[in-house]
């Protein structure tokens, strides 16, 4: 039997999380937004800069040996992470963002014909909507959106239903952004499989809170960002299928993803440089082989075990708060709680309970269709991650009541 | 808990003053804050010498929308476009830090949006949309950076 899992003890390797936010401890609820960074990270960000910032692949200097060895490090390290297969899967993006615009301009524009589908679902980020809508906007393709139900479950049913010969691909949220949802993407890549539709899964939210293994989802692409997994921002990967990547024309051209150039042709190199043009953000994929690291460290099976009782214990708290309306109530969903209070405006709610050392995101968090659904313009949404406590949850909830007594 | 929502505000957010419709206004337009999830609908009766006679706002807002779409009916109570203007250029003064050059009334209870740069679109939407209707546009926003 393992050691309970003890946040405080993690909490100190996060120096952010000991400040003060007016006045108060610091109550860092908005971590689906983004996550705060180990001293460990920051470390290794700094000692890059410090002690042999050069540019990778290309200098044979020691200075650039030792960059090489630590940004090509990450490769192997998300790769393991991820079990993803081969380190050549993996290619470093800016974020889930340009991960997914890879894959929209670079494997769907060029196989799409009018009257094709590309088929989302409600839950979606916008990340995972307008991409496809861009590409559809060219082609004459369409984006539809398999609904979800009143708990946020997506309904296999309802997507397999929709399924169609027409479906050209899917794309779908590993773990919903707003109401925490984890949908059955390896059923979903089943369904997908059967009818030969290439499926892209959104990883955002999960990579951080849950143990993925893409050999068991059995997905096309999955895509990821670095800073919400404890990482620097500005980075992130796409997985994908070899013969996808190999498929794949490169989206941007430069240094880093050729062989050889002459004007009469040029040659790419192979998948993932082919994809990876011009000087990459070096010092962040360091900071994320060190995220990496570290998560693994904790282990994800404890944090997913942990946040599961923290998720249980901060929803049973919220339902205790007169005129709380909670959003999202699947079975199986991460420690994201998006909620309104009858007659307080989710912004009100956030200013008031930052004063109160709670840093909740407000607002329709990048899911316009998602709010639409729940028929609301707005939601105060509280997200949490492993170094959060039920102490900080009481607190919260108290912050609640101040703000429900004083507005509504 | 700030002094942001201070009583007035509150109690103009509990019982907002001229909350409803006319019946027959000469003016009206529509404030939309999509990103913020605040709609606001302004009617007006304007006389024959362009003066506002009266007032009415509804929609689903902020507090600090709600509040100052409530002080802003009382404050705006005679005056011409010409005259509202420059008004809404020294709320928007005071909001941003600065010494308003005019008198503001129940209004300057919302200065200390000076702190708070990303709540200052809603207390601007009423007055916005004030302005739009007076200016016989019929949709206006504050929001103008991206989601």
């Amino acid at each position: 039997m393992s050691p309970a899992f003890d946040p405080l003890r993690y909490r100190a390797d996060f120096p952010l999380l000991s400040r003060r936010v007016h006045d108060k401890p610091l109550i860092y609820f908005d971590n689906a937004n983004t996550a705060q960074k180990p001293r460990a990270v920051i470390a290794a960000v700094e000692e890059y800069y410090r002690d042999y910032n050069a540019n990778v692949a290309r200098a044979v200097h020691s200075l650039g040996e030792q960059a090489t060895a630590a940004y090509e490090g990450t490769r192997d390290k998300l790769a393991a992470f991820l079990n993803a297969g081969g380190r050549d899967q993996i290619v470093f993006t800016s974020g889930t963002t340009q991960a997914i615009n890879l894959v929209a301009y670079s494997f769907a524009l060029p196989r799409l014909q009018p009257g094709d589908e590309i088929l989302v679902t409600q839950m979606e980020h916008h990340a995972n909507i307008v991409p496809w809508q861009l590409v559809a906007g060219r082609s004459g393709a369409t984006v539809r959106a398999a609904p979800i139900d009143d708990d946020g479950v997506l309904s296999l049913d309802r997507f397999e239903a929709l399924l169609s010969s027409r479906v050209k691909l899917a794309a779908v949220a590993h773990v919903s952004n707003v109401i925490g949802t984890a949908n059955p993407v390896a059923a979903i890549a089943k369904l997908c499989r059967a009818r030969g539709i290439p499926l892209l899964v959104d990883g955002s939210q999960a990579c951080p809170h849950q143990r993925v293994d893409l050999q068991a989802i059995g997905c096309d692409f999955y895509a990821m960002t670095g800073h919400k997994l404890f990482g620097p921002t500005g980075t992130g990967a796409l997985w994908a299928r070899r013969e996808h990547l190999q498929a794949m024309p490169p989206f941007f051209g430069g240094g880093e993803m050729i062989r050889t150039v002459s004007f009469d042709g040029t040659v790419f190199a192979d998948p993932p440089h082919k994809f990876e043009a011009g000087t990459p953000n070096i010092a962040g994929f360091i900071g994320l082989g060190a995220a990496i690291d570290y998560v693994q460290g904790v282990g994800l099976d404890r944090i997913q075990a942990y946040e599961t009782e923290l998720l249980a214990y901060a929803t049973a708290a919220l339902d205790s708060v007169p005129g709380l309306r909670l959003f999202g109530r699947a079975p199986h969903k991460a420690a994201v709680l998006s909620f309104l209070i009858e007659g307080v405006h989710a912004h009100d709610l956030a200013t008031l309970v930052d004063h109160e050392g709670v840093a909740l995101r407000s607002g329709h968090h990048c899911a316009h269709p998602l709010m639409q659904r729940f028929g609301v313009p707005a939601t105060a949404r509280a997200s949490l991650a492993f170094y959060n406590t039920r102490d900080e949850v009481d607190a919260f909830i108290i912050a609640l009541d101040k703000v429900r007594r004083l507005l509504a | 808990m700030t002094a942001l929502y201070r009583d007035i505000v509150l109690a103009h957010h509990r019982s907002p003053r001229r909350y409803g419709e006319l019946a027959q206004p000469s003016h009206a337009s529509e404030g939309v804050n999509a990103l913020c999830g605040d709609s606001l609908h302004i009617e007006l009766c304007v006389d024959a010498q362009g003066r506002i006679r009266e007032y009415a706002f509804r929609g689903e807002c902020c507090a600090i929308a709600t509040a100052t779409a409530s002080m802003l009916g009382e404050a705006v109570q005679g005056l011409s476009a010409a005259e509202v203007a420059p008004l809404q250029q020294a709320f928007a003064a005071l909001i941003a830090g600065q010494q308003p050059v005019l008198a503001l009334g129940e209004l300057a209870a919302l200065a200390e949006l000076a702190r708070y740069p990303a709540r200052r679109k809603c207390a601007l939407l009423p007055w916005a949309t004030l302005a739009a209707a007076l200016g016989g546009q019929a949709q206006t926003t504050t929001e103008k950076d991206t989601a």
